[in-house]
């Protein structure tokens, strides 16, 4: 079973096909097992993440681990805080002060 | 001929065969337009069209506009004439419409490039008009058919980039191999647009962090809160409160920042160089974003890259689509590679093998090699389709 890492650093990939428990995934040179079923287009942790952990997808960090989250697990909003808003506020901010500098 | 450095061998691309136009800028091809001034003269620009084999530009306007809307329109006929890929321009009006078409004559003459005008009216009627029409577009075709190709640099090469239609391929795979062409097409020196800004909020602190300076990444960042309280005005909810959607939820997208990521990574990584608008040239090579903020269909956005110079488009799709642009081949992938196979027929670029385990730079590195050879020539589905649409965008908070 393949399933596509976007960049280097991402730290989850997605399952290019429905994926049952227990199947072992491909995701470049990194293999996982499925530790339950994760659905065509959805994420699979491919390491073991920490609670508050960022979640890598696209090279960038696209939300935080709600709890820990073993690599082979299925990873969406279940086990994810979106964190858009503060990311986006908080670099909006800064980077205003940053004028001058 | 030149020898063309590296060409299809997944090396450097410096140059290319293109056509120099009087203005110093690049085409790929030698299109012949039909524009229509207004909607009355819509059929017989598609007549004259249909029977040349030159494009035709129609549209719903023309007439009874308020001004500033018409000059959305002027500005739409008038970029379309003057693409780089546009080798001369006949313009088809009534007589008594709005749209100055002396004016916009002028204007296009003084580029340099042949044009020439039929009135309905002045012709005594659409059938006279449609003869008269015919037999300067075929003196058109001719003289566009005797142009040569010469070695052009790679800067003078400028692409769009843009999604539709899409599914959870698209983000994730057909886009991943755009944003690698994209980085690929900026270090040979050329120039990559994207635009779909309404998708921007939610990564503006990634495509800020992009800008070659200051100035530049305050644009972004102002743009994504403009775009943040025209959303909350038009729809009362905050773009968090409504993304990612239920439907984006069951097809995979955790987050916002994962779906605008999705969007963007067709600019790939490359140095944002600052924002144009509707009917503006970039000012320099690099990759720009076009703040265009139409709703509406997929081709408005398309248009909008035309109206800025662009000689092409590559366009990802996940459930396809067949659309094409007037002025521009429009390059079409998919990331899905059961779409591919079953639309082989509308789409040509297969960015599905990256879910099958490809590379997506050396998948990327294929695709910069297609889109070379469509600038020197090579047809893409949507030119052989006949799949010449030209939609001019319609902005609500700039008329």
């Amino acid at each position: 079973m393949k399933a596509l890492r976007v960049e280097e650093n991402d730290n989850v990939a997605v399952v290019a096909e429905d994926t049952a428990g227990g199947t072992r995934v491909e995701a470049g040179d990194m293999i996982v097992t499925a530790r339950e079923a994760i659905g065509a287009g959805h994420k699979i942790a491919l390491e073991d993440i920490g609670k508050d952990g960022m979640i890598y997808k696209y090279g960038v960090p696209i939300g935080k681990a709600a709890c820990d989250i073993r690599a082979g697990e299925f990873v969406h909003t279940h086990n994810v805080v979106d964190i858009t808003e503060e990311l986006c506020r908080a670099y909006a901010r800064d980077y205003r002060e940053r004028k001058g500098n | 001929m030149p020898e063309i450095t590296g060409r299809g061998r997944g090396i450097d691309v410096k140059e290319f065969m293109g056509y120099k136009r009087a203005d110093g800028r690049i085409g790929i091809r030698n299109y012949v337009l039909v524009l229509s001034m207004v909607h009355c003269s819509n059929t017989v620009a598609q007549r004259i069209a249909f029977r040349t084999g030159a494009h035709a530009v129609v549209h719903d306007f023309g007439c009874v506009e308020f001004e500033d809307r018409h000059a959305r329109t002027r500005l739409g006929l008038l970029k379309a004439a003057l693409n780089p890929n546009v080798y001369g321009v006949l313009l088809v009006g009534l007589g008594c419409e709005q749209t100055d078409a002396a004016s916009l004559l002028q204007e296009i003459r003084q580029t340099g490039k042949p044009v020439y005008y039929v009135g309905i009216q002045e012709e005594g009627g659409s059938k006279t008009a449609e003869e008269k029409g015919c037999r300067i577009v075929e003196h058109l075709v001719e003289e566009a058919n005797d142009q040569k190709r010469e070695a052009v640099p790679l800067s003078g090469l400028v692409v769009g980039v843009q999604c539709g239609g899409s599914d959870w391929t698209t983000g994730l795979a057909g886009n991943s191999t755009i944003g690698a062409m994209t980085d690929r097409i900026v270090a040979d020196g050329g120039s990559v647009i994207m635009s779909e800004v309404p998708g921007f909020p939610g990564s503006e602190h990634i495509v800020a962090e992009r800008a070659v300076n200051y100035e530049v990444g305050l644009q972004v960042i102002d743009m994504c809160d403009d775009l943040r309280k025209e959303f909350l005005e038009a729809h009362g909810q905050t773009i968090e409160e409504v993304n990612p959607t239920p439907g984006n939820k069951a097809g995979g997208i955790t987050t916002l920042v994962e779906k605008s990521m999705g969007n963007i990574k067709k600019m790939g990584v490359s140095p944002v160089q600052g924002l144009i608008y509707a009917g503006e040239d970039i000012p320099h090579p690099g990759l720009w974003v076009l703040d265009l903020r139409a709703d509406g269909p997929d081709s408005n956005s398309t248009t909008g890259f035309a109206m800025s110079g662009a000689v092409m488009t590559v366009f990802s799709t996940g459930r396809g689509t067949p659309m094409g642009n007037a002025v521009m081949p429009v390059l079409k992938l998919t990331g899905n590679p059961g779409r591919y196979e079953k639309l082989a027929g509308i789409l040509d670029f297969n960015a599905g093998v990256v879910l099958e385990g490809a590379d997506i730079k050396k998948t990327a590195e294929t695709l910069y090699e297609m889109v070379i050879e469509v600038a020197e020539g090579k047809e893409t589905k949507s030119e052989q389709n006949g799949d010449f649409e030209y939609t001019i965008p319609r902005e609500n908070s700039r008329k």
